[in-house]
């Protein structure tokens, strides 16, 4: 679902100018961001969505949506098919405009997030649909996560500046760094359409973890991989919070994953948020059993085991 | 785009060879050997088709901006070129060049900013109308070919810092010589972060914008370096190769012509711009030859043009279904043949 943007869909978006501006005025106006002691100010959250909502037609994808992620934190979003997970990462790398409610991003507020201006605010997604450069080689890939950073002008590139070739160092040492961190080293020169899907999904995470971003957003990053691979990233996934100091938001069908990496997670179901809690939390909830029904007291059980 | 593995890599200090080879059977041996018709006929014009070929290779095969209008940009800077010349013979021909490219890639830049909305089939058809724009501009207002009253104008003869180009060898050096250095550019372009993002709005537009490719910078890049690549191959077109400049001969069927070139040479390579180009110039004039000996008289012109026709749609619909990636892919399958062998018999 998440990279059907109709042609219409990407004008409306590319129409409506960027809407971000810093809000520093505002920001007494909002409940979270009241408090201003230092110790509070240390937990302030890197995303904090309040009151989204979004429609489509007739139909509700998001109601009334409010979510706070705490820096340092696997953040995940669960819910069943349909019930607005990649709406709302959508809502907040700014590909969907919300019809009402705003996106935090630290410090900012936004009622449509730049998407064009995401990475250099720090924050990087992938996507449930692979979303890849089939063309491109792995390490071409992952260079490209570093594509906001290169600030040299094409005529610079041809001729070789100083400047260009200082970033396009740095962004190489950057790159050869995560294709370690992440095993891809042997499949470095392969392009990356060529490889089989558990390391393309790999190499797309590879690509947002290069720029450091302070806020990751994966959507479904474990979906249709193999259960070894479904393993190994997990444990990816859990050392870039660990060694990359990312903040994740994490949405993820499989249950029993999300309650073994996330610290918090949020369950959506038709829109609304339903509960929000620890695993242990999330897992004893009634509204949580009741929408997910069979399949999931299958998945909750399995978790018991 | 998967590289075969280059000479150089296969023995280390070959690629330098080799470079130095290649330069000087091209700007010596061929020009000294060669016979006035090599160099009149299938040369100079392969030339310019095939630095053509690289502007619509870089604007389609790597950024993935499909274009119906190159032979509208080869008539901008045929055109531009002679105008300059004409009106500030003051400038050297090199600056004229140069300008007329620029002047390309402005017009390129205008009829590239559909691209922003459209893509596809629906691009390819708005830049149909670049096509029809120019040609209707070139034929409708004399002062493009300063009121020459059939509308063909005779090149003007080239010169360089007062060494002028004029037998088929001259004319041959100079046009290999600006494909050269056109194509090294290209080359360092695409290989730099620019480059990156021309193949990662092509494969993935929604990523691309999602990590900070600029779009709008990157297609308008595309447009305009195509366009420029394209201008300067239509002066060399002009001048290097006809010498007479009319607006009929940059019509529709030469902006499919350069689409056909790259379709069968591999998009996304700029070997296979050259390779198409080859086969484009040499092609029909080995089915003439070949058309003559079998059939002798009823081969005729009118004969050779629709076979041509036939035998190149029908290679174009066996490349896209057997190999997508064009002459290249074959020619590097077979080099690695050759190759491969021959380097574990040295080691
Ligand atoms: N671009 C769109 N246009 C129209 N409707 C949409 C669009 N994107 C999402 N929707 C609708 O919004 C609702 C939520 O979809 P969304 O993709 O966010 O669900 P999800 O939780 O990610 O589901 P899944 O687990 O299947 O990925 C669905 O009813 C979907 O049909
Ligand atoms: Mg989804």
């Amino acid at each position: 679902m998440t990279v059907m943007v109709t042609n219409a869909e990407v004008l409306a978006l590319e129409a409506a100018p960027a809407q971000g501006k810093t809000r520093a005025t505002a920001t007494a106006d909002v409940p979270e961001r009241r408090p201003a002691q230092a110790a509070d100010r240390a937990a302030q959250p890197v995303l904090a969505l309040s009151q989204i909502a979004l429609t489509f037609g007739g139909v509700a994808a998001l109601r009334d949506v409010d979510l706070a992620v705490a820096p340092g934190e696997i953040r995940a979003v669960i819910g069943p098919n349909g019930a607005g997970k990649s709406s709302l990462l959508n809502v907040i790398s700014g590909l969907y405009r919300p019809d009402r409610g705003e996106v935090w991003l630290g410090e900012r507020a936004f009622a449509q997030v730049p998407t064009a201006r995401l990475a250099a605010h720090g924050v990087a997604r992938t996507f449930q649909n692979l979303a890849i450069f089939k063309g491109l080689s792995v390490f071409d890939n992952v260079l490209m996560g570093l594509a906001h950073r290169v600030r040299s002008g094409f005529l610079r590139q041809i001729i070789g500046s100083p400047l260009a070739r200082r970033i396009d160092a740095e962004n190489r040492a950057a790159a050869e760094d995560v294709i370690g961190f992440l095993h891809l080293g042997e499949v470095r020169e392969r392009a990356a359409g060529t490889l089989p899907y558990g390391l393309q999904k790999r190499v797309e995470l590879a690509r947002a973890l290069v720029a450091r971003p302070t806020l990751l957003l994966l959507d479904e990053p474990f979906a249709g991989v193999t259960l070894s691979e479904k393993l190994e990233l997990s444990e990816h996934v859990r050392n870039a919070r660990d060694s990359y100091g990312a903040t994740i938001v994490l949405i993820e069908h499989d249950i029993g994953v999300v309650m073994g990496l996330s610290d918090r997670i949020a369950v959506l179901d038709n829109g609304s948020k339903i509960a929000d809690g620890t695993p242990d939390e999330v897992r004893a909830d009634q509204a949580v059993i009741d929408a997910y029904l069979g399949v999931a007291h299958q998945d909750i059980t399995e978790l018991a085991v | 785009m998967s590289a075969a593995p280059s000479t150089a890599q296969l023995l280390p200090g070959a690629g330098a060879f080799a470079i130095t080879v290649g330069a000087a059977v091209a700007f010596g041996a061929v020009p000294l050997l060669g016979s006035d018709y090599l160099m009149d006929a299938v040369l100079t014009p392969f030339l310019a088709l095939a630095l053509a070929a690289v502007g619509l290779n870089l604007l389609t095969g790597y950024a993935g901006q499909v274009s119906l209008g190159s032979a509208a940009f080869l008539a901008v800077g045929a055109y531009a070129t002679y105008n300059l010349h004409l009106r500030l013979p003051q400038l050297p021909l090199l600056v004229d060049l140069v300008l007329a490219g620029l002047i390309a890639a402005a017009i390129g830049i205008v009829f590239g900013l559909p691209s922003l909305r459209l893509r596809g089939f629906y691009l390819a058809v708005s830049t149909l109308a670049a096509q029809f724009f120019v040609q209707w501009a070139l034929t409708k207002f004399g002062w493009f070919s300063n009121d020459n009253p059939s509308g063909v104008i005779d090149a003007p003869v080239l010169s360089v810092a007062g060494f002028t180009f004029t037998s088929p060898a001259e004319r041959y050096v100079f046009s290999l010589s600006v494909v050269v250095v056109a194509t090294v550019l290209t080359q360092r372009l695409l290989r730099a972060q620019s480059g990156r993002n021309f193949i990662a709005v092509r494969d993935h537009e929604l990523a691309a914008k999602v990590i900070g490719v600029p779009l709008l910078r990157t297609k308008l890049l595309a447009f305009g370096a195509s366009s420029f690549l394209i201008g300067i191959a239509g002066a060399l077109w002009a001048f290097a190769y006809l010498r007479t400049v009319e607006p009929a001969g940059f019509n529709l069927d030469r902006s499919f012509q350069i689409l056909f070139i790259i379709i069968i040479g591999g998009l996304a390579s700029l070997r296979g711009a050259f390779l198409g180009a080859a086969f484009i110039v040499v092609f029909p004039l080995l089915l003439s030859r070949a058309g003559a000996a079998l059939l002798g008289g009823v081969f005729d012109s009118g004969v050779l043009e629709m076979s041509q026709r036939i035998v190149v749609g029908v290679l174009i619909i066996a490349f896209l279904i057997a190999e997508p990636r064009g002459l290249i892919a074959l020619w590097d399958r077979l080099w690695r043949a050759v190759a491969r062998p021959a380097a574990i018999r040295n080691t």
